[in-house]
């Protein structure tokens, strides 16, 4: 550690104004913090006493993150390894068979589930933070910007929100595109109005529509195509949609059903929902305000009925297990720069977020599942209603206060 | 500036009027002939495509002479009988025209309406492809509604009365690139060769939900579905089964069969 | 307005003063038809015509306009032009006046054409007018080719129809990107556009 500390010491003045390698501050700047801590410290008064940084917030967004990350890797391992097993197949071939052969294709043992997910889920976790960086870094390099850690963040849920059989170029154009488009373009880190890891969903979604919309995926054995569990729901019988559906509300619940990787287990979302909200990153307003509109959609919904849409039939608390609804609600809408800042505003970026979520699955027929873009256009939203809260604020304080 | 006087607006302003509203009735007037004249060449271009007569080199000026052997006939849905020409002219008829006319049509109760065409025209046209007096194809326009819009299309029957020859579609507002692709020439030819109707006489054509998996008889009544346009596909197979049943043109396909059968 | 040569009119609304990338107007149809660069260049042709004849006439007739009804009177010549344009298309180009829909009787509604006959062709001779209508409808041109020219290219596979990427639809490689077939993409290619355009020419910027 001394002759790390001595090399980079050694180093540093090249990198400051008027130094040889000046240009090349913001790499030198993350990798040095990145392996010995910040030196950074505030030169004026007020010191505020907080361990609270955007190193932190963003390393902590991370932890709260395994709890899915883990059950991302496992459940596309499990469902692979069912879905073989119930087809009689052998394990896969290509360079996923070679490295599997040691453990085999067995749905009951833990560790072949986790290494075929894991087999899945790294590329495209790899592939995510290599071409998220990469355009990261030259946007840095090219405004002389410090590397936050934020794009760690955006690339890990950017790969959670996919499905585990997305060809990795379309992952490495998805970041791309969110990265330059929602963040870089509006002055990086914190300038963004749009969660540039949904952007980038939005933006495969769209281009790549044929494997994107949900309706044959996602299981992760080649020439096998099911629907997910929104999908199946979509095509159903008016009135009984969930009578063509062959999970329970548990197994949703816990998530082992086929979906996008990191989304389907509602339990795992709850575990990072409690880390955020006790560490006090995440807004527990909006979450509650989207959990309450998305229950009150789905309710007014489910009480209309209709006889030609089954999707009205779902009831609200099969809604909040299917989809993105709970990693949504967790990770994405309470993103603390493209949510509100004001407490009212984010009630009410909440319920416009889970109602819009809802309405886009039930009564939009082109799209299974609402969730992303009910989020992307709530981000839009998040200044303006921070903005009438802020007038409502002072409209009041005038009448009070003369 | 010159001064303005109270009436000045006025006089310029009707000049001005009378010149603009002489040129735009001129070109109107003079160019309906030829405006007139695209479109009943592009509606019959249509017809042959759905036929399987037009080919990627055949001129414009062919069209007409391919279209010799295409006869235009008008038929009343609800009874499938012919009308003649004396009572209504096939030339003249205009069917999208029908469908507004409260005398020409009648709404559809909503249960009925599976293609989601709203009003039901009592004549519709058909075309008789014949070749040596003896008929050979018929081509019959049909509509309905796929996810965002109505989709408008030809579908062209075999002399045997439930063999696809070709199907095409000319007019929709499906999203490009995913419902849009019903009017890829790659996809409609896969209708080629399909039976709309089983050995019951019964409505067994389906679209499947991505690449069609059926085999043997199966397969001879299920087309592939586009991927990604499941819905698309739907209200395709919603119109197949609308158009091709009661309530379409099987009373007068079941006639026709009758006459044919008598002929010999 | 400032003595400005022939070809400086034509010119300038192409790069430094481009009627979308700088003035941000005729969106609309900028986003409508430039799925395909047949349209697209349909389109450019048509409205260059228009906003080149209207400034024309416009300014031709410019000293017999009373204030109080000149609006209208440009409404007028302008709603001439592009019902002539329609018609002719409709006559000689069936297929393309088909594909471009209405948004060649939106001309109509076009603010560079409005824009021009108002701001331009008003106070200034008829042949110095034409040139300047010229020019804008080249820069729209311009503009609407470019986008065009990408939204084909990764949408379609194709330029001017004629295949260059091979879809997999098709049997070829190429997994078209759909984004660049829905007209929102436009938006995107139109402010990439104007990115780069004021980067080049930094007095485009807006200050602040």
């Amino acid at each position: 550690m001394k002759l790390l500390e001595k090399l980079f010491d050694r180093a540093a003045p090249h990198f400051q104004p008027g130094g040889r390698l000046h240009r090349w501050f913001p790499l030198f700047e993350a990798t040095d913090s990145f392996l010995l801590g910040s030196g950074e410290r505030a030169a004026t008064a007020p010191h505020v006493r907080d361990a609270m940084d955007l190193k932190r917030i963003m390393i902590s967004v991370i932890v709260a993150l395994l709890p899915c990350v883990i059950m991302a890797i496992w459940n596309t391992g499990y469902q692979a390894n069912s879905t073989l097993a119930a087809m009689g197949l052998p394990c896969p071939g290509g360079w996923r068979g070679h490295l599997l052969a040691a453990v085999g294709c067995d749905p009951n043992s833990l560790v072949s589930n986790l290494y075929h997910g894991a087999l899945y889920f790294v590329p495209i976790y790899l592939v995510s933070v290599l071409a998220g960086g990469l355009w990261e870094c030259i946007f840095n390099l090219v405004r002389g910007h410090e590397m936050s850690e934020a794009f760690l963040v955006t690339s890990l849920l950017f790969a959670l929100i996919l499905p585990p059989t997305i060809p990795l170029w379309q992952v490495a154009l998805g970041i791309s595109f969110g990265v330059i488009f929602a963040k870089e373009v509006f002055g990086g880190v914190g300038m963004n109005f749009m969660n540039p890891a949904l952007a980038a969903r939005a933006f495969i979604f769209f281009a790549y529509p044929g494997q994107m919309s949900g309706d044959q995926i996602w299981t992760a054995v080649d020439g096998v195509s099911s629907a997910t569990a929104l999908s199946t729901l979509a095509s159903g019988a008016p009135g009984h949609a969930l009578a063509n559906l062959n999970i329970s509300w548990w197994q949703a619940f816990i998530g082992t059903i086929p979906g996008s990787m990191g989304e389907t287990s509602t339990l795992a979302c709850l575990i990072g929902a409690a880390a955020l909200l006790v560490v006090g990153i995440a807004s527990w307003r909006v979450m509650l305000g989207m959990l309450l509109g998305g229950i009150g959609c789905s309710l007014l919904f489910y009480m209309i009925g209709s006889d030609v849409n089954p999707m009205f039939s779902v009831p609200p608390h099969w809604h909040l297990v299917l989809g993105g609804f709970a990693f949504g609600l967790v990770f994405m809408a309470t993103d603390p720069v493209t949510a509100p800042h004001t407490f009212t505003g984010r009630w009410i970026y909440g319920a416009l977020i889970g109602a819009l979520a809802i309405l886009i699955r039930v009564a939009n027929p082109g799209f299974p599942e609402g969730v992303m873009l009910a989020i992307l256009l709530g981000n839009v939203f998040a200044p303006l209603l921070d903005y009438f809260v802020e007038q409502a604020n002072i409209k009041r304080r005038m009448l009070r206060h003369g | 500036m010159a001064k303005e006087s109270f009436f000045k607006p006025f006089y310029s302003v009707l000049v001005l009027a009378f010149v603009c509203s002489f040129l735009v009735s001129l070109a109107s007037v003079g160019l309906r002939p030829l405006q007139e004249n695209n479109r009943a060449l592009e509606r019959k271009k249509n017809i042959l495509l759905a036929a399987g007569l037009l080919h990627g080199d055949t001129k414009d000026k062919d069209i007409d002479t391919l279209f010799a052997q295409v006869e235009p006939r008008i038929i009343d849905l609800a009874t499938g009988a012919f009308v003649s020409p004396k009572v209504i002219d096939p030339k003249t008829f205009d069917q999208s025209a029908s469908t507004n006319d409260p005398q020409l049509s009648q709404p559809l109760p909503k249960d009925k309406d599976i293609a989601g065409v709203r009003r039901l025209e009592k004549y519709s046209l058909v075309y008789l492809v014949k070749d040596k007096g003896k008929l050979k194809e018929i081509v019959l326009p049909v509509r309905g509604k796929g996810l965002w819009s109505t989709m408008y299309g030809y579908v062209a029957l075999d002399s045997d009365l439930r063999t696809i020859d070709g199907i095409a579609f000319y007019e929709h507002g499906e999203t490009p690139g995913l419902g849009g692709e019903i009017e890829n020439p790659a996809w409609e030819a896969g209708w080629q060769g399909k039976k709309i109707y089983d050995d019951e006489g019964k409505v067994a054509i389906k679209v499947a939900k991505g690449a069609s998996k059926a085999k043997g008889k199966a397969a001879s009544y299920e087309v592939d579905g586009l991927s990604g346009a499941t819905l698309t596909g739907n209200g395709v197979q919603r119109l197949f089964h609308f158009w091709f049943d009661d309530q379409g043109f099987k009373p007068f396909l079941e006639r026709l069969r009758g006459e044919e059968g008598k002929n010999g | 307005m400032a003595e400005t040569t022939t070809r400086e009119l034509l010119l300038r609304p192409i790069f430094h003063r481009n009627p979308i990338a700088l003035l941000v107007l005729g969106i609309c149809s900028a986003l409508a038809v430039t799925g395909k660069m047949d349209t697209a260049f349909v389109m450019s042709v048509c409205v260059t015509v228009v906003v080149a004849c209207s400034s024309f006439v416009i300014s031709l007739v410019r000293h017999h306009i009373p204030s109080s009804v000149r609006i209208g009177i440009q409404i007028m010549v302008i709603a001439t032009m592009v019902i002539l344009v329609d018609q002719i298309l409709k006559a000689f180009l069936f297929d393309l006046s088909k594909q471009l829909s209405i948004y060649v009787g939106l001309i109509i509604t076009n603010c560079i054409v409005m824009g021009r006959a108002e701001g331009f062709a008003m106070n200034n001779p008829p042949k110095a007018s034409f040139i300047d209508g010229l020019g804008n409808g080249l820069g729209y041109g311009f503009i609407l080719m470019t986008v065009a020219f990408i939204r084909e290219l990764f949408g379609s596979g194709s330029l001017f129809g004629v295949e260059i990427l091979k879809l997999t639809s098709n049997g070829g490689w190429y997994v078209r990107n759909g984004l660049f077939l829905l007209p929102a993409s436009a938006f995107f290619l139109i402010a990439l556009l104007i990115w780069f355009m004021r980067t080049v020419d930094p007095d485009q910027q807006e200050k602040n």
